[in-house]
């Protein structure tokens, strides 16, 4: 894999790794706040930076199949949620390649 | 056809201590010793003393020395006899003179060289004019030359009013702006003879001084007339360095046995490292990072596996390689290292740690925690007296060797990836990223109208709407801490290195170069391409004899290796496993060693192959087999501390020109 610096994010809001602080998205990333995640409340993030994707296996949601890889910080290496890979359901395929993050893990940073 | 030399020696009580003697008495000018003009036993040839047993001239046609040779004939002889007289061979020079008819140099320019080396400073001046200088040629300052010479001698041994006779009718008449003539006149006031001559950069009447004057005297007199001191070998030195120029794989010693003037110099491609010698195997993951001790005696490596490895390297004659010491107290991969100038000392980075090892015992002697975001460049300065330390935080920070703040930089432009210090020590170069960090994507979802906007109105805007990262390399001026250039440039940067004449910064630049900037003058000297990088930390440095030679890793798991001045690829070395080479360091003590790390958890050593002419490593060869063979049950067992390779047949060490 090679060694490389983390990136840092800018804007009017950077979400961090709560436990290691580690910039992950900003505010202007935000598709959605209506989800649901292992710690209550989640977003959806069109773009998140400084994770480690996980393996991918098929998860059974209340919207339908999904194939998802669970994200890890990079630094600390926490479970942060997940990210979808392909949504079987038609009406669910917007969330293809975006991210889930969970409030409860998240600090605001900066 | 020669000559009986024996019967020469006729004053056989002093044979070798009047060089000038042997000079003709009476000679008008050199040309005028043309075969033509000289007849047989005429004074020209040679010295008097020869005039008992006359050796005969040799009449020749032509006026070079071959008959299809552009060479003068008289210029190569007279150069000859230069070198002779040098050296010590008189009596040859003597008879080289009296069969050639050419002489070194007239009586008159024996005579003016007798006269300053003797400190006759009237009859020095008279004897410039004898032989022709001129107004025009620069009579005026050459008496200037030998005035201040005189004044200085004057007031060396005491003699301070002709010392002050010379200054007011010699010195101040010749020099119109008084403003030139005030240093010289100062000098009247220093305390002794060893004040004045430190204060006037000047070494005595008894030192080189007098002999300085003559070269600085001789650009007034045509060469002709008196040939530049050593002129043979400095043409036969403008000759070595142009067969160094045109030998891409340069890597030796200037000694006679790498320059024989029997043959053009050109340095066998097996004496330069290009096979693996070595596999230290111990790490357990990436390893991202080398350095060598300032002595070449130890190799230190950084790995992902948050350790640190301090590898011991034998001398060239025993090269047996151990592990040292392996400091493992740290909570994260390690990035960068730094040894102290004494090498005890040996500086780690862990995230926004800097830890500080004793490097006999192994001892953590210090944990600075200043950065807050990690620590990506540790640099001594180049006195000792401590070191500098950068961060994705954009601060730089000044610590004492003991492990004290001295100083800050406060926030800087940049997030650092890397910094050097010049060895001259009048810069820093910073390489990193823009402060203006980037802003992530507006979701589709968002009014198409904002997203629009971002795009049209940033000319930084990636097509996904991310604006792009901003590179700069940034020279700092390290007394004032202000930056004197700064450089926006198109691609990460990864590496910074300066090279030994603090000229040069060597920069690892993606996509896929490597970039000389010419530090003085500010611009880009060079690129060298070849080696693969994208998102990662690749590192290069100098190398070899002059450090002739620039190295890299490469994600594409290869070790790129160039020649420094003339850009051009020499090397292509496979042999490392999947994923990057990282970093490599060149041994500053071994200008035949190298080191390169790789995701691969292994660093290898590069050396020339065994097959090489040099005895020393023919016997290298011999004691790495027999150690080889020795430990061959350990080697195949996991945990062993080192690996080595049958490096013959396995090193696939490819070879692009
Ligand atoms: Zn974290």
């Amino acid at each position: 894999m090679g060694m490389s610096y983390r990136r840092y994010l800018a804007g009017a809001r950077v979400y961090g790794c709560l436990s290691c602080r580690t910039h992950l998205t900003t505010i202007h990333s935000m598709i959605s706040r209506a989800f649901n995640g292992q710690h209550g409340r989640a977003y959806l993030f069109e773009d998140v930076v400084n994770v480690i994707e996980g393996e991918p296996n098929d998860r059974q949601m209340t919207t339908g199949n999904h194939t998802v890889r669970d994200i890890y910080c990079c630094k600390c290496k926490t479970i942060l949620g997940w990210k979808y890979e392909k949504a079987y359901e038609q009406s669910q395929k917007y969330k293809e390649g975006k991210y889930i993050l969970e409030r409860n893990l998240l600090v605001d940073v900066q | 056809m020669r000559p009986p030399e024996r019967e020469y020696e006729s004053n056989p009580t002093s044979p070798r201590i009047h060089p000038q003697a042997r000079s003709p008495s009476l000679s008008p000018s050199p040309k005028a010793n043309g075969h033509v003009a000289n007849g047989h036993g005429s004074p020209m040839n040679g010295s008097s003393k020869h005039s008992k047993s006359p050796v005969p001239r040799v009449e020749l046609p032509g006026a070079t020395i071959y008959d299809d040779s552009y060479i003068d004939r008289e210029e190569y002889i007279r150069l000859v006899i230069q070198s002779l007289r040098d050296i010590g061979y008189i009596e040859s020079a003597a008879t080289l003179e009296a069969e050639s008819g050419y002489v070194m140099e007239t009586s008159r320019v024996a005579e003016f060289r007798r006269c300053i080396l003797e400190g006759t400073w009237s009859e020095a001046e008279s004897a410039l004019e004898h032989l022709g200088v001129s107004e025009n040629d620069g009579l005026w300052e050459a008496k200037c030359h030998i005035s201040q010479q005189k004044y200085l001698e004057c007031l060396e041994s005491g003699r301070t009013s002709m010392a002050l006779h010379v200054l007011r009718n010699e010195l101040a008449p010749l020099h119109t702006d008084p403003e030139l003539l005030h240093p010289l006149s100062s000098l009247v006031m220093c305390t002794d003879a060893a004040d004045l001559r430190q204060k006037a950069g000047w070494d005595g009447a008894h030192g080189s001084s007098r002999r300085r004057l003559l070269v600085n005297l001789q650009s007034y007199i045509p060469s002709s007339l008196m040939i530049p001191p050593r002129r043979f070998v400095t043409l036969l030195d403008q000759a070595r360095l142009q067969q160094i120029s045109q030998c891409i794989y340069h890597n030796a010693p200037i000694t006679p046995q790498h320059f024989s003037l029997y043959a053009d110099h050109t340095c066998d491609t097996d004496l330069f490292p290009r096979v693996t010698t070595t596999i230290l195997q111990v790490h357990t993951d990436e390893v991202w990072s080398l350095e060598w001790s300032h002595s070449g005696k130890f190799l230190a490596s950084a790995s992902k596996d948050k350790s640190v490895i301090v590898w011991s390297v034998g001398p060239n004659s025993n090269p047996e390689i151990s592990l040292y010491l392996h400091l493992q107290d740290h909570q994260f991969p390690v990035g960068c290292l730094a040894w102290s100038l004494d090498d005890t000392i040996l500086l780690s980075s862990c995230e926004q740690l800097i830890k500080m090892w004793n490097t006999e015992s192994g001892a953590l002697i210090r944990t600075i925690e200043a950065h807050t975001e990690p620590v990506s460049a540790l640099a001594w300065v180049p006195d000792g007296s401590g070191f500098i330390s950068a961060s994705q935080d954009r601060k730089i920070n000044l610590w004492g060797s003991d492990g004290k703040q001295r100083d800050s930089w406060g926030i800087t432009a940049t997030r650092i990836i890397d910094l050097a210090v010049t060895p001259d020590f009048t810069r820093l170069v910073a390489i990193g990223e823009s402060a203006r960090d980037p802003i992530l994507s507006t979701p589709r979802s968002d009014a198409a109208a904002a997203s629009a906007t971002a795009r049209n109105g940033n000319n930084n805007t990636a097509p996904n709407g991310s604006r792009t990262p901003e590179y700069l390399m940034i020279v700092y001026d390290l007394t004032t801490k202000q930056p004197e250039l700064s450089v926006s440039l198109g691609g990460q940067l990864t590496s910074v290195k300066i090279s030994s004449d603090s000229q040069y910064a060597l920069v690892n630049h993606a996509p896929d170069e490597v970039h000389l900037w010419d530090l003085f003058t500010g611009r880009l000297a060079r690129k060298y391409t070849g080696q693969r990088q994208g998102r990662h930390i690749i590192r290069s440095c100098f190398g070899g004899v002059d450090g002739n030679f620039v190295v890299s890793g490469s994600e594409d798991g290869k070790v790129y290796v160039w020649h420094r001045d003339r850009g051009i690829l020499l090397d292509v070395l496979a042999g490392h496993g999947l994923g990057s080479v990282n970093s490599v360091a060149w041994n500053p003590r071994n200008t035949q060693m190298f080191a390169s790390c790789s995701d691969d958890c292994t660093i290898r050593l590069w050396e020339p192959s065994a097959g090489g002419t040099d005895g020393d490593s023919a016997s290298r060869l011999a004691h790495r087999t027999a150690d080889d063979r020795s430990h061959e049950g350990e080697l195949n067992g996991k945990g062993k501390g080192k690996g080595r390779e049958s490096w013959v047949e396995d090193i696939s060490a490819s070879r692009i020109l």
